[in-house]
């Protein structure tokens, strides 16, 4: 009730500064602060003249992000069952991959971007537990015979301070999206799997975080950035919350190299994936704006030269499933 | 003689750049095939790589850079140990165009490479609390003031901390060497004897593992790992080929590779020694060191001993091949005689 009603608002309120930006090309950058971004978007000069893409369509800037919204929150109840169809569950190891890479140690902070319903964050969350146990089982095994010396000193001494040094250094991730739905269904699944600890769920533009600068040791999106409006902004904001050493993560559908893969995943694409959108979700449009999206965004190579332009290092990428999906990552050094 | 050194000097020349020669004398070569791949990779891989600007002042690496881009590698061999000291610090092999634009920058930029050696230098501190893994790597990048997610740089993980151990500890023992062998030169140090040269460049190499012994057999598996092995292998026979070089072997025959292969199982076994040797100060493996470099120079006097009496040997046996021919052809003619003396007694 009160999102429709906050929608709304949101869309008049984007309307009326629509119709004045159209004759004054004046750009408003709000300072980092959640509740504003209802109120004030960021336009670039002359939103309503440029345009861009959505999917194979050409619409004005302003009209995607609005577009984008109304894809997502019509999505999000059915959004995992979807991606378990279409991928046939290999979306689970594409996400399993882009942890596996990122190797995260104890302590660290994640902000997973357009993290919507929270699969990267929920991993994250596993991956550092199941390393702890792992460490405390190393230690716990190590200490299972002990000689005369330090049975000694163990009764004279309080506890070892390297168990409290994990405790304290526990790892948080936030879960940042523009889509309230989204959210929504995230929170809902971390309820349902008993997670609560070191999760936190914020409303926030990819293009314009509401977060101060240096916070993050990793920042993530999955699936998300050919959804942003502006890619370049969305990479320099990933550099501004980025601490010096931080890393960039980007699980992205791209290119597939192989011509005869290509061809058989374009078949897959634009037949079956709709298909199953209107017949399991009953939205047909939707997900053909995500296969097209997927055609629009740039190759492996041409993402790789914007991450770099944005400022990163020692940028890579891995090809997984065939090119199907690209994981790029980079430093902030 | 100015043969060898020009083969020397090449061979210097093409390790530094990470090159492949195939040169027909060379036991490196198999190692170095197999890391012919790995080098086209990274190869690859550098040329891909950006050069970043990022502000931060360390002039002396950016300096030795450019002594090891201009110094002229035909120079004297002195200059080769301090070339290969610069090269040989990093991990990661400098590819050429790397080398070309580090001229063209300033001296306060730092690059990626140097920055990934600082960490790893930093991490080795970590060592003996996490072993050789990503936690040392994280917590030296930590202590640098970097997020502990940036050990991802380093994909090989744990064997880029062991083998940036492994390439630190050759350079220094190599820029050791090539102080007492200029000290010789200049008159002010006596040259030692081959036995005694060798124990002593061993030793000293091997002491450099003292701090980090208790997890050396962590190091020793992580080289052993496939992906490692043809790195591990060019180190070892880098190292192996400059202690005999500084010993004064200037062989061009069979015995390059005999000694060689003779001190690689020295220091190989030497080292397992270490590792589970006890004693003070390590003294076990020093006697152990000792017994077999004696063994070695034992068996090269002996195999003197037996070329010659192997040459005797030969002739000795062609000599009875020809007595033994010769009998035969004698009791072949007897018994043609005989016969032919019963044919006429007979006829």
């Amino acid at each position: 009730m009160a999102a429709s009603i906050r929608l709304l608002a949101r869309r008049i309120v984007r309307d009326a500064f629509r119709t004045i930006n159209s004759s004054v090309s004046v750009r408003i950058v709000s300072s980092s602060c959640p509740s504003n971004l209802s109120a004030c978007r960021c336009f670039s000069d002359g939103a309503a003249d440029k345009s861009t893409h959505f999917g194979f369509e050409t619409v004005s800037e302003g009209e995607k992000a609005e577009r984008v919204y109304k894809v997502f929150e019509s999505v999000a109840q059915k959004y995992d069952v979807m991606n378990d169809a279409m991928s046939l569950g290999v979306h689970r190891l594409w996400k399993d991959m882009l942890l596996h890479v990122m190797n995260p140690q104890p302590g660290i902070r994640l902000l997973d971007v357009a993290g919507g319903t929270g699969d990267i964050s929920f991993r994250f969350l596993n991956y550092v537990r199941s390393q702890q146990e792992r460490v405390a089982r190393r230690t716990a095994r190590a200490n299972q015979t002990p000689s005369w010396q330090e049975i000694s000193t163990s009764y004279t001494t309080p506890t070892e301070g390297i168990e409290m040094e994990t405790e304290a250094r526990e790892s948080r991730a936030v879960v940042c999206d523009i889509n309230k739905e989204m959210l929504k269904v995230g929170k809902q699944k971390a309820e349902s799997m008993g997670v609560s600890s070191g999760l936190s769920w914020v409303v926030g533009d990819a293009e314009e975080l509401p977060f101060d600068d240096d916070q993050f040791d990793v920042y993530t999106i999955a699936f998300g950035i050919r959804n942003v409006t502006h890619i370049d902004l969305a990479l320099q904001e990933a550099v501004r919350v980025l601490k010096p050493g931080g890393r960039f993560m980007c699980l992205e559908f791209s290119k597939v190299t192989n011509p005869l893969l290509a061809r058989l995943y374009d078949a897959y694409s634009f037949q079956m994936i709709p298909v199953l959108g209107e017949v399991i979700a009953g939205d047909w449009k939707s997900y053909q704006y995500l296969v097209e999206s997927i055609r629009k965004f740039p190759d492996q190579e041409t993402f790789k030269q914007m991450i770099e332009d944005a400022g990163l290092f020692s940028v890579r990428y891995h090809n997984l499933t065939g090119g199907v999906v690209a994981l790029h990552s980079g430093f902030k050094l | 003689n100015m043969i060898f050194s020009t083969m020397r000097l090449l061979q210097h020349c093409f390790r530094e750049f990470g090159m492949v020669v195939p040169k027909t004398s060379s036991p490196q070569c198999n190692g170095l095939r197999r890391g012919l791949h790995c080098a086209a990779l990274r190869l690859q891989e550098d040329k891909d790589k950006s050069i970043p600007v990022p502000p931060s002042s360390t002039a002396s690496p950016t300096t030795t850079f450019h002594e090891h881009y201009q110094a002229h590698p035909s120079e004297h061999d002195t200059a080769t140990p301090a070339q290969e000291a610069a090269a040989a610090e990093e991990a990661p092999q400098p590819n050429i165009s790397y080398v070309d634009q580090s001229g063209e920058q300033g001296e306060d930029y730092e690059t990626e490479e140097q920055l990934q050696v600082r960490i790893l230098n930093a991490a080795l501190d970590f060592v003996p609390l996490h072993g050789w893994t990503v936690e040392a790597i994280s917590a030296g990048a930590e202590t640098l003031g970097l997020s502990a997610a940036s050990s991802g740089m380093f994909q090989n993980g744990a064997g880029d901390l062991v083998l940036h151990f492994i390439a630190q500890s050759n350079t220094q023992l190599t820029e050791q060497l090539a102080e007492h062998h200029n000290q010789v030169q200049l008159g002010q140090a006596e040259p030692k004897k081959t036995a005694d040269f060798l124990r002593d460049a061993v030793e000293t190499r091997l002491r450099m593992l003292t701090p980090y012994i208790n997890n050396w057999p962590q190091a020793l598996s992580i080289l052993f790992l496939p992906h490692n092995i043809p790195n591990s292998l060019k180190h070892l026979s880098t190292l192996v080929d400059d202690i005999w070089y500084y010993a004064g072997d200037r062989s061009t025959d069979l015995n390059w590779y005999t000694k060689r292969a003779a001190l690689t199982g020295i220091y190989n076994t030497t080292e397992l020694v270490m590792v589970q040797d006890s004693s003070e100060d390590f003294q076990d493996t020093w006697n152990f060191l000792d017994n077999r470099i004696q063994d070695i120079a034992n068996m090269a006097d002996a195999t003197k001993r037996v070329t010659s009496t192997g040459e005797a040997v030969v002739q000795g046996l062609m000599g009875a091949a020809v007595t033994v021919r010769m009998l035969e052809r004698i009791c072949m003619f007897e018994m043609h005689r005989i016969k032919d003396y019963n044919n006429t007694l007979t006829a």
